[in-house]
């Protein structure tokens, strides 16, 4: 048992593969005990509003951005999403579905779908197309996670930012759902990953991004049987500014 | 392999959702709407087809089309047991997960189709471990129990849950390497995937539970049995206001163990679907035979 800082790291747990991520997560503190001996780090499922105010951090997995826009909207949870991630000093990560839903635009959306509006960015929902376009890839992240050069990365219906959005643009487009959350996230938005010439295509397709607080991916480390992505999340997002 | 991890991953972006039976575009986006996670596109529900007593077959490619153009969450259809060609239909339409079902009658009466073969994942129904396994050797990257489909009766759905946990319960008990080969043949499956099974403690795949869903407490009782999903068939549009149930049993399989809210959820859904108890079927029409 540590005796550090409390630190509460929870995952929305509404629909999708939340218990995958939490898996991952408790597998990299029991397989480096010495090295978060300084903190108390808990990993909680979020279903409902006491237990996000309870959360440093978030993650939200993958599953159908749809299922869980309604969920958590029906629910009363939507309006603390939008709270939790416009505060800064809380550090939040999103896996497909999850990048969908925190982005401030979505392309491909369903009425009535909602997104959180903490990433500058626009998502085209199912961007490479139906199931039989999945696919799995390594790709090379050493460029922001150290010694991550050959990540298998997988790509399940995954969505693609299409676009980073300067400013605040909230005039009516056609086909596009806009996040209806007032926060804007004012740090930059840093493109972590480009997929090049995917099926022979000429577009460099953005597939991972940050800005700020939060990070986004189209695909899934929580499937990879590799956990250094989530490490870096931990180490690098929640834990830093407690170190 | 890598091929499994991206069928397997799918099913795992379905976990704690629902999937509706739906015969039409319009039904389809209700389920959507609803918050569905997947739709099951089939030309006539379950409880239609049990009292049919005419064969089932795989749907007209024209109708999954329709209701694959009218939503975005993923369009699973299904094949009858053993139909290759039903499946390499399907495959080139591009459904994103095909049901092998004992809810068609069954095309075959000896195999099931390789599912390893496709690019197309499957999701396979079982009664016990061994059906579960060996579905799973044949390629099936999810599994959902064989409840039975159409009577809105749960009992067998929660039948069929409680085996498969007990199957392997038992099978981590077992003393010694000769009792696992023993249970590996018995089973007819490899060696290798039963001790999977034995370490993991559950199925190596997904597990639904599927047949005879008719209530949001229907949905969280296979959920807190240890289900990742629901299946739901006739029950959604079969009952009075089929809306409001589809948003409460979706509602209730997210909040699963939460008494309040499931009162809430359970609470002025109007008529539900009539129904047939199990145990006035005959044995032989039980669609749970089929398939072994």
């Amino acid at each position: 048992m540590t005796s550090g800082k409390p630190i509460v790291l929870g995952v929305l747990a509404l629909q999708g593969a939340f218990r995958e991520h939490i898996a991952y997560f408790n597998c990299i503190l029991d397989s480096n005990p010495d090295e978060y001996s300084n903190f108390d780090i808990s990993i909680i499922e979020v279903k409902t509003k006491e237990q996000l105010e309870k959360c440093d951090s978030l993650v939200i997995p993958g599953g159908e951005s749809s299922s869980i826009s309604y969920i958590s909207e029906r629910t009363q949870l939507l309006p603390h999403l939008y709270d939790f991630i416009a505060n800064e000093q809380k550090k939040t990560w999103g896996t497909c579905a999850g990048l969908i839903f925190l982005s401030k635009e979505i392309q491909n959306g369903i009425e009535n779908q909602k997104c959180l509006g903490g990433l500058n960015i626009q998502v085209n929902r199912n961007a490479f197309g139906r199931q039989l376009n999945s696919f799995e890839i390594d790709l090379d992240f050493s460029k922001f996670i150290k010694g991550c050069d050959k990540f298998p990365t997988v790509f399940i219906r995954a969505p693609v930012v299409t676009k980073i959005l300067d400013g605040n643009c909230n005039a009516v487009e056609k086909g596009i759902i806009k996040s209806e959350n007032t926060y804007h996230n004012s740090a930059p938005t840093e493109i972590l990953y480009e997929l090049k010439n995917y099926n022979n295509s000429n577009n460099d397709l953005i597939v991972a991004v940050k800005q700020g607080h939060i990070l986004g991916t189209s695909f899934h480390p929580e499937l990879s049987d590799n956990y250094s992505f989530h490490k870096w999340f931990l180490d690098d997002f929640v834990l830093k500014s407690c170190k | 392999m890598s091929d499994f991890k991206v069928k397997t991953g799918l099913a795992q972006m379905l976990k704690g959702g629902v999937i509706m039976d739906v015969v039409n575009s319009d039904q389809a986006k209700i389920a959507e709407r609803a918050g569905a996670c997947s739709v099951m596109a089939l030309e006539r529900i379950p409880a239609e087809m049990r009292k049919s007593n005419q064969v089932c077959r795989m749907s007209d490619p024209k109708m999954i089309k329709e209701i694959m153009e009218n939503v975005r969450i993923p369009v699973m259809a299904k094949v009858r047991i053993g139909h290759i060609v039903e499946s390499q239909i399907l495959e080139a339409l591009g459904v994103d997960y095909i049901d092998e079902s004992e809810v068609l009658t069954p095309a075959d009466t000896k195999y099931h189709i390789e599912k390893s073969k496709f690019k197309v994942p499957f999701v396979c129904g079982a009664k016990n471990l061994g059906e579960a396994l060996r579905r799973i050797n044949e390629g099936a990257a999810m599994i959902r129990c064989k409840g039975e489909a159409g009577t809105g009766d749960v009992s067998s759905a929660v039948d069929h849950i409680r085996t498969i946990k007990k199957d392997i319960e038992n099978a981590q008990k077992l003393k010694g390497e000769k009792e696992i080969v023993e249970l590996a043949e018995s089973y007819r499956i490899p060696i290798d995937l039963l001790i999977q099974v034995i370490e993991l403690g559950r199925l190596p795949v997904v597990m639904f539970a599927a047949g005879g869903v008719a209530t949001p407490a229907d949905a969280a009782l296979l959920m807190q049995l240890g289900c990742d999903g629901v299946f739901v068939g006739s029950g959604i549009f079969k009952s009075q206001n089929p809306e409001k149930l589809a948003k409460a049993i979706v509602n209730a399989t997210t909040h699963y163990n939460d008494p309040v809210k499931l009162l809430e959820y359970s609470t002025d859904l109007g008529d539900l679907m009539g129904g047939i108890a199990i145990n006035s079927i005959k044995e032989d029409e039980k669609l749970e035979k089929r398939g072994w």
